[in-house]
């Protein structure tokens, strides 16, 4: 039963977007516009994924996937900025646009491995796998956990982004990086990378989608849904938690910034604004919405809430604060399995006796 | 006014006797006359060069008020406004001064001062250019201004002047200032114009010595400036020497300013701390709508503030002390109403109220700028404008003063509440276990509702002291609230003493950092430091004990 | 059951199809142009977020001046119908905004933007769909879009006569010029500008500083002491390119360190009305800013649309009501509206590429007078004016330039080799040596 609802799921879901979406922007049914707008939204929901892992299966809220989705951004947009100045720049003067008006001659040393698209893609995990690293260790290594944990990375995601503000650290500052003309020779505006992009897109978060079912079911996800239930007596039966929650922190930051590296090219620019304080909250807001502790709500919750975002910004300009604040507090309130559990419940599906089962262990995250 | 008016002549008067001994004379007035009503473009200007250049004494109020762009014709004659009276119904009339040929108030039949609003009067409009061209002479006209802001300008402008006779006038002008600081700013001049001219080494030493124990504002810069290109060197060596013992006080007084800067920055961040932390400990709740608590605060104080000059008529300062507790009632409604409609059923959820009280700050940022728009300012009371002179060059502003003084205030009687009071020992049992207390007959519920209104009043509080130091803006809540969950994470979560020595601490590291970094990289720093604490302290400066700490 | 259930994913599928297409092909049903009795104009401003505080004002001036033409009649017989969308000061939802404005609710027009960052990020998507973006705020300039009408200033409808003004005769003949600014890109470009045009009227480098702050930056005081020490010979001034809430903290450290505006005047780039409306003025009084519009302007015209504007705001409760204030960028967003009218007219069509030529060369009748289009480079040709401030926050014209300036969006001074010709050359172009 549960196995045939799942597939018929997938089934739907493929057939949706896959298909349906594509096959109608080729005859010109939907637009451009949309199949961009999907496509930038599918990176979200990878970037949720990696919430749900951290969050939903571990129990720690990392409210700093920002941060790490944008550095996989940068190191993309750093790359095709690079290819563009080399491109247009006149007698080597292969630096990019905003560096020239910032009256700097040289390219930093730091810009220099992005020339090459491969060095560019294993920077853009590297870093933030590093990065979640060390953070990660010191974090853990003191058993900083619950609120503690929610609020340091708040405040990490702030410096970062103060410090990507500045133009002395040479990556645009707020302006950010723009001006995206072509990726590994193809050019970005036309319809066709559109449409390719969303395709990758789309499959990059089946890719992870199935990559994490497989990791929460096996022996490894089991392991972080019991650090998720109780932290104190997993360690008693001998399990490292620091290494596990290492691990699961790392594979975080990894989607996070996998999903930035998919978002810059099809946004056509990356600024500091996407990695503020604002947008991490959101990040987790997704994955509350949709159905926490569920590897589908997540998907879910990304592509609803910023599709909402999308058109209440224009249906309701002047009131869509209101509209999105309204359904933050009545979705925490009044269904607290996000949207995923809303639609079991007005399908009435699944037995009651699981429902139970999981609610008792979602009571003890803390 | 009248009086400051005749004095100020008087002291003009007396300044310039020795300095040009020359009559009022005819071509003066009819000078005037031509600036008042030019024949031609360049009618004007010629008139005034030709004033400025005569510098007659008497002429001077009527220059001034051609430089302050104050100056309208009454009857034919050049008069300009003094202070301003309001009528009853709210429109303002000003005390009207003679300017040329002789400085008075303007009288009524009856002897009175005549008041009379701006819009009868003929303004005279004198263009930028042409006053610029009085810039020689601008000295002069504010020498002996009533106001010694604008009389330490003048000195300053000696400085550059190129009139040979600027000692002996500066000179005159000091023995009649009265005003401490404009004393010590004009004779930081007249020692540096001396210095320059000394001619032996013992002259200029005896300057150096002067200028180092008037102790202005400058005097590093001057002594820097003459141990390097004076003419005498025994001299500059010994300014030189002055420089370095001046630099290492001053970097004291550096150490000292940063000190009170932090501890103000601290008590703001406790202020805003102090309600989250009590309401965390309390309740598991993390209030991501604190900020906007604030927020409210800020704008019950834009709202009284508005109530009593637009409506009730009273100008005074009287607003701010009837905001304090308005600002708090009005947050500590407002969280009232938050805490029955949405966080009653969040209790011990502390990550989904995190989420839900985030989208109540989305609906509380928008719904205060659909109410004020997005700029407004509190104009803050005068008594606290201004500052309090520790020493030269250490002064502490009113307005910071008045927070830390409230946050000591606020503190003091938040400890009483929670340690002394019957409700205070509620609360504490509620916070330490909740389903224990209830068993004894607390009732928890309402011990919550009132905790939360006071977390949310001190939050409304805050806002209130906030607009003595920025504007008030819907997006206002979001500045501070970072730091202050970083206060409250610190101290240990639902400890006030923590809040209090993290807020403290953190206030003070920032503004130290940052006089060594530029702000930005100061944070990152306190982010690293704190990160490096809580490796130590976990569960911060005062963590719970005993086994409940654990989960 | 299983029938119910294959149902039921049937419904789910035909809902989730319509939802999306319905929200991405919502212009789809609309009548094709000529047929309907509306047209449609985007609004592409910040409502919420970090920008609102300026974007606001504009968005309200651009309904007023639509609620003005479809009282006239409309523009080719046909009604304007606002779109408006909040791009909340994201500067992705900028590009996300722009493009569905374009592709889903085809607007024929869209009046947007303030920052520069945000017109960056729309620029890709109007070029590539051939949009019309009306951009009102005065700008950096090295920019010449086929999509962008810049009724805002270029750096030498502002930067340049300001500097020439200070050092004439009739401005205070100054010698020294420190050059502040908050540190991104349009101060630091029209620093680079200022430099060079001061370097080429023979003002010996030593006697030019420039310095940064960052966005936000409130402790002037060792920026003021570093210019007080500048000034001191005398003849020094500044040239204020500081953003937003900055500017009342520089200024009052200015006059707390004895600066005046008679000892070293400060010319602000980015000081208009708007910002002034519920600041403390008290300390910036005297000194001067440079723009190409002043709600002081005494013409009838002028008048005329800063009542109107306080009565638009105050029939609509928008807050501020009556007292609400004009400004430059509040101008140019007014006429960029009653330029893309005129030249739809002209032009007898809403079709971008036929309104684009009818735009140039065009003359518009705007509160600052009459304002001309350039007839090959999408910019204004405007007058040029210096104001220095008031108590009550506004400001009095003390100088107008001679007529109108012609727009120059590469600046003669920093890329001599460059031109911007959509006449001739489709945009941007290198000079060939002669």
């Amino acid at each position: 039963m549960e196995k045939t609802k799942d597939f018929r799921l997938y089934l739907a879901f493929i057939i949706l977007f896959a298909i349906l979406l594509p096959l109608g922007n080729l005859m010109g049914f939907v637009s451009n516009n949309t199949i961009s707008l999907w496509g930038r939204y599918f990176c979200f929901a990878i970037a949720a994924l990696g919430v749900d892992l951290i969050w939903g299966y571990t129990g720690i809220l990392s409210m700093c996937q920002a941060f790490f989705f944008c550095l996989g951004g940068y190191s993309v947009a750093m790359h095709i900025v690079m290819k563009g100045a080399t491109a247009s720049g006149t007698s080597g003067s292969a630096i990019p646009d905003f560096m020239v008006w910032n009256q700097i001659n040289a390219l930093p040393f730091f810009w220099v491995p992005f020339q090459s698209f491969g060095l560019a893609l294993i920077l853009g995990l590297l870093i933030p796998a590093a990065f979640a690293f060390v953070f990660g260790y010191f974090i853990f290594r003191s058993r900083i956990k619950g609120v503690y944990m929610a609020i340091i990375t708040q405040a990490l995601a702030l410096a970062m982004w103060l410090l990507f503000l500045r133009n002395e650290t040479m990556l645009g500052g707020t302006n950010g990086l723009t001006d995206f003309k072509s990726l590994l020779g193809l050019s970005l505006s036309s319809p066709g990378v559109k449409l390719g992009l969303y395709l990758f897109s789309l499959a990059g978060l089946c890719g992870t989608y199935f990559f994490s079912k497989k990791l929460v079911d096996s022996k490894f996800g089991k392991v972080l849904q019991a650090i998720r239930d109780s932290e104190s007596r997993t360690s008693y039966t001998a399990y490292r938690i620091l290494d596990y929650k290492l691990a699961i922190f790392i594979v975080g930051a990894l989607l996070a910034a996998f999903a930035g590296m998919l978002y810059a090219p099809q946004t056509g620019i990356i600024t500091p604004g996407r990695m503020d304080v604002r947008a991490s909250v959101e990040m987790v807001m997704w994955v509350a919405l949709g159905g926490r502790g569920k590897l589908k709500g997540a998907i879910l919750g990304a592509l609803v809430v910023n599709f909402l975002y999308s058109i209440c910004t224009s249906l309701f300009p002047d009131s869509w604060l209101f509209i999105l604040g309204f359904l933050f507090v009545i979705t925490v309130l009044y269904f607290d399995k996000g949207f995923l559990g809303m639609i079991e419940k007005i399908g009435g599906g699944i037995g009651k006796k699981k429902n139970k089962i999981t609610e008792v262990a979602e009571q003890q995250v803390v | 006014m009248n009086c400051t008016i005749k004095m100020w002549l008087g002291i003009c008067l007396c300044l310039f006797i020795g300095k040009r001994a020359s009559g009022q004379s005819d071509s003066t007035s009819i000078y005037v006359g031509h600036i008042l009503y030019p024949s031609s473009d360049s009618a004007r200007i010629t008139a005034l060069q030709k004033l400025v250049k005569h510098g007659e004494p008497s002429t001077f109020p009527f220059l001034a008020a051609i430089n302050e762009k104050k100056i309208f014709l009454l009857d034919g004659q050049p008069v300009t406004t003094g202070s301003a009276q309001q009528l009853a119904d709210g429109s303002e009339v000003f005390e009207i001064f003679y300017l040329y040929p002789k400085s008075q108030a303007v009288l009524n039949s009856d002897g009175t001062p005549k008041l009379l609003p701006v819009s009868s009067l003929e303004k005279i409009d004198i263009s930028r250019s042409d006053r610029l061209s009085m810039a020689p002479i601008l000295p002069y006209l504010n020498l002996a201004n009533p106001d010694p802001k604008k009389r330490i300008i003048a000195y300053g402008q000696l400085l550059t002047s190129s009139d040979s006779s600027k000692i002996n006038v500066l000179s005159g002008a000091l023995n009649l200032e009265k005003d401490k600081e404009a004393l010590t700013a004009g004779k930081e001049i007249l020692f540096q114009l001396k210095l320059e001219q000394a001619k032996s080494e013992t002259v200029a030493k005896a300057y150096v010595d002067s200028l180092d124990s008037n102790w202005g504002e400058n005097v590093t810069l001057i002594l820097k400036d003459y141990s390097v290109s004076g003419k005498l060197e025994g001299a500059k060596k010994y300014a030189a020497g002055k420089v370095t013992d001046l630099e290492s006080l001053q970097g004291r007084i550096q150490k000292a300013q940063n000190l009170f800067s932090g501890i103000s920055l601290g008590s703001i961040l406790i202020l805003i701390a102090l309600g989250l932390a009590i309401v965390y400990g309390l309740a598991g709740i993390i209030n991501m709508a604190h900020g906007e608590f604030l927020m409210i605060g800020a704008y019950s104080t834009f709202c009284v503030q508005k109530l009593f000059i637009d409506i009730l008529g009273i100008k005074s300062d009287l607003f701010f002390f009837v905001s304090l507790p308005v600002s708090f009632i009005i947050a500590g409604i407002f969280g009232l109403i938050l805490e029955r409609l949405v966080i009653r059923h969040l209790y011990s959820r502390p990550l989904e109220s995190l989420l839900a009280t985030w989208g109540v700050s989305l609906i509380m940022v928008q719904l205060a700028r659909s109410i004020f728009g997005d700029l407004t300012a509190v104009k803050a009371p005068s008594f606290l404008a201004g500052g309090y002179q520790v020493m030269p060059h250490l002064i502490l502003p009113y307005n910071r003063l008045f927070i830390i003084g409230l946050t000591i205030i606020v503190v003091s009687l938040t400890y009483l509440m929670l340690y002394r009071s019957r409700l205070g020992i509620q609360i504490r049992a509620v916070t330490q276990n909740r389903s224990m207390s209830a068993c004894l007959g607390v009732e928890t519920r309402k011990v919550d509702a009132i905790t939360f209104f006071l977390g949310s009043g001190l939050a409304g509080l805050a806002g209130c002291a906030m607009t003595l130091i920025g504007n008030v803006v819907p997006d206002m809540g979001q500045t501070y609230i970072v730091d202050s969950f970083l206060v409250v994470v610190t101290g240990g979560v639902g400890k006030i003493a923590g809040a209090i020595l993290s807020g403290l601490g953190i206030g003070f590291l920032t503004k130290v950092l940052e006089s060594f970094y530029e702000a930005v990289y100061g944070k990152v720093l306190i982010l690293a430091l704190i990160v490096i604490f809580l490796q130590f302290k976990p569960r911060g400066l005062f963590p719970d004990k005993g086994r409940i700490a654990e989960d | 059951m299983k029938i119910l259930q294959t149902r039921y994913w049937g419904m789910i599928m035909l809902a989730m199809v319509a939802a999306l297409t319905g929200c991405g092909g919502s212009g789809s049903s609309d009548k094709k142009e000529g047929e309907g009795e509306t047209v449609k104009i985007g609004i592409l401003h910040s409502l919420s977020g970090t920008m609102a505080i300026s974007e606001v004002s504009l968005k309200d001036v651009v309904l007023m001046a639509v609620d003005e033409i479809n009282a006239k009649g409309g523009v080719l017989g046909k009604k304007i119908e606002p779109v408006i969308v909040d791009p909340a000061s994201d500067w992705d939802l900028f590009a996300e905004k722009a493009k569905e404005l374009l592709l889903d609710k085809k607007v024929s027009a869209v009046f947007g933007c303030w920052t520069s960052v945000s017109r960056k990020s729309v620029l890709p998507v109007f070029e590539e769909n051939n949009g019309l973006l009306f951009y009102p705020v005065q700008y950096e300039g090295e920019e010449c879009s086929t999509s962008v009408i810049y009724t805002g200033a270029t750096p030498n409808q502002q930067l340049i006569p300001a500097a020439e003004y200070m050092m004439s005769a009739e401005g205070g003949a100054y010698k020294k010029f420190y050059l502040l600014g908050t540190d991104y890109v349009f101060p630091r470009t029209a620093n680079k500008i200022l430099k060079a045009f001061l370097l080429s009227k023979g003002v010996p480098k030593e006697n030019i500083v420039e310095e940064y702050t960052p966005f936000h930056h409130q402790d002037y005081q060792t920026i003021v002491s570093k210019i007080k020490q500048f000034a001191a010979g005398g003849k020094a001034c500044v040239l204020s390119t500081i953003n937003g809430d900055s500017n009342v903290p520089f200024y009052k450290e200015f006059a707390n360190q004895g600066l005046s505006a008679a000892t070293c005047p400060i010319m602000a780039f980015s000081v208009a009305e708007d910002e002034l409306r519920a600041t403390d003025t008290e300390f910036l009084v005297g000194h001067l800013a440079a723009w190409n519009y002043f709600q002081s302007s005494e013409s009838a015209e002028n008048k005329k649309f800063v009542e109107d504007f306080r009565a638009f705001c105050k029939k609509n409760n928008l807050p501020g009501g009556d007292k609400r204030v004009t400004d430059d960028p509040i101008c140019w967003a007014y006429t960029g509206v009653y330029l893309w009218a005129k030249a739809a007219e002209k032009a007898g069509s809403f079709e971008v590429s036929k309104v684009r030529p009818a735009l140039y060369g065009l003359e518009f009748d705007s509160p600052d007078g009459v304002v001309k289009m350039d007839t090959k480079n999408h910019h204004l040709a405007k007058p040029v004016m210096i104001g220095e401030i008031k108590p009550d926050g506004q400001f009095d014209i003390i100088w107008k330039s001679n007529g109108l300036v012609n727009p120059e969006p590469w600046s003669k001074l920093t890329s001599p080799d460059k031109d911007c010709d959509h006449v001739a050359h489709g945009g941007t172009y290198t000079l060939t040596k002669k």
